[in-house]
């Protein structure tokens, strides 16, 4: 893998954290990019509005994997509240790297799979 | 229906060199039409032809037995030089009480059914039939519980090798050659990556008679548009649709993304099953990498021994349509153990 990652996104992309499924999951998303085929499906697991367990699965790059695993790592414990206001720079910076302007979106798939899952559930919750 | 009544010409022995393998089939109908061929042409196939005309005149089955270097041609040395047996029984397509005709409808169910099953017949009363199953049921009888018994244990043998054979058994009372003829699914082509290499792919599979799948996680790449001739389009993540899928001694896995993040994941679910031949598209250099970055996870090198990367026999392809020729030839000559190298170096 090429230097130009950090040690902290090769880590999570070697070792994702919370990749599999979950049994029954409150909120289930997937999404894709449709021209270099990353997929990422995440799964959460609420107590009220609590997230109290997430997991992701797919197939990705190192960013969008390493990504993935991060921010299934920042939301557990969280309300889903928040989760609807991470921001891309927050993710972002957590790679611990600079991600050029071509890859941003690999980053950015899986935090567009968690808000685009967590928005369903409350609009169809709300309904 | 073009022909009611034909002659179904089954190749059950060879020994020497022989142009085809036990198992080839030919059908000659009462019209003249022809399908298949038990040899490569030539005044062999006359004489089968021949022959079936009067299996099909008397509707009695008929033993045939032809030295290939017993042709004029003999001189010349332009024969192969072997011998096969050939058994041909007439069938009568339009009745349904048809033994052969109902046996081979539920041949064909079974195998569509993605089920393996052998046939044996023994080569003195073919009218007996035992069909045996790859999980061990039989049905039918060879005339004697032995020689059943035998059979079952053979067949199921032989369906694991996917080969037909004529075999002697020996029940002591009763002996026979018995020919064992087995059905199985074709050889199935799963394609991960629905890029250019894998359209020119996916097409000359079909044409080899192989089932073909397509997984990619691209829909626009996917596409019946793209795929005309493919069984299955899947798309998803396709890691996850890997290990939903079946592999078997007749499975060709060939990795045609060229992007690891589809190859590792993919390659730790095949690599764990017995298919029959896993290619990955990539340079050498590249193929190093992934199978490196596969082995510091754990992967065992004896598994990583079996991916065929860069993929293909050397043939100097450049076009997708080479580059898939060059492919399946290496997953052909896989499958069948052999080295592809020229058959003029042998």
């Amino acid at each position: 893998m090429p230097n130009l990652y950090s040690d902290v996104l090769l880590d999570h992309f070697r070792n994702p954290r919370n990749f599999g499924s979950l049994p029954a999951p409150d909120i289930r998303y997937e999404t894709f990019n449709p021209l270099c085929g990353d997929r990422i499906r995440i799964e959460i697991e609420l107590s009220g509005d609590a997230i109290r367990a997430a997991r992701f699965q797919g197939d990705g790059c190192a960013i969008s994997l390493a990504a993935a695993s991060m921010l299934t790592e920042m939301i557990v414990g969280s309300d889903i509240t928040a989760v609807e206001i991470i921001s891309r720079e927050e993710l972002l910076s957590s790679l611990k790297c600079d991600i050029i302007p071509a890859r941003v979106q690999c980053a950015l798939l899986p935090l567009e799979a968690l808000q685009a899952g967590v928005t369903l559930y409350v609009t169809e919750c709300r309904r | 229906m073009i022909e009611k009544r034909v002659a179904m010409v089954t190749l059950v022995a060879t020994r020497g060199t022989a142009p085809k393998k036990e198992g080839a089939k030919m059908w000659v109908g009462e019209n003249g039409h022809l399908l298949g061929s038990v040899t490569i042409g030539g005044c062999v196939d006359a004489r089968v032809i021949q022959a079936s005309e009067q299996v099909l005149a008397s509707f009695q089955p008929q033993m045939l037995s032809m030295s290939l270097g017993e042709e004029d041609a003999w001189e010349g040395g332009f024969t192969c030089a072997g011998t096969i047996d050939i058994l041909i029984e007439p069938v009568d397509l339009a009745n349904p009480e048809d033994r052969l005709r109902s046996l081979y409808r539920s041949l064909r169910d079974e195998v569509a059914g993605g089920r393996c099953v052998a046939v044996a017949t023994p080569l003195d009363h073919p009218a007996y039939k035992l069909i045996v199953w790859d999980d061990g049921r039989v049905l039918g009888e060879l005339g004697a519980p032995e020689l059943d018994r035998q059979a079952q244990e053979i067949g199921r043998e032989l369906i694991q090798k996917r080969t037909s054979r004529t075999i002697a058994l020996d029940s002591g009372r009763a002996s026979s050659d018995v020919f064992f003829e087995v059905h199985a699914p074709p050889p199935t082509l799963i394609v991960f990556g629905a890029g250019h290499v894998s359209t020119a792919l996916v097409s000359l599979a079909k044409n080899l008679g192989l089932k073909t799948i397509v997984v990619d996680g691209r829909p626009r790449f996917a596409t019946k548009e793209r795929f005309p001739e493919a069984d299955e389009l899947l798309v998803g993540i396709p890691s996850e649709i890997a290990r939903g899928l079946r592999y078997t001694s007749s499975t060709y896995v060939v990795l045609a993304a060229h992007d690891y993040k589809y190859d590792i994941p993919v390659l730790k679910t095949v690599l764990n099953t017995e298919a029959a031949y896993i290619g990955m598209l990539s340079s050498k250099r590249r193929g190093e990498a992934i199978l490196g970055f596969l082995a510091e996870s754990g992967v065992d090198m004896q598994a990583l021994n079996r991916v065929r990367v860069p993929i293909g026999l050397d043939i100097g392809a450049i076009t997708a349509s080479e580059i898939a020729l060059s492919i399946l030839a290496e997953a052909v000559a896989v499958k069948t153990k052999r080295p592809g190298t020229p058959l003029k170096n042998r």
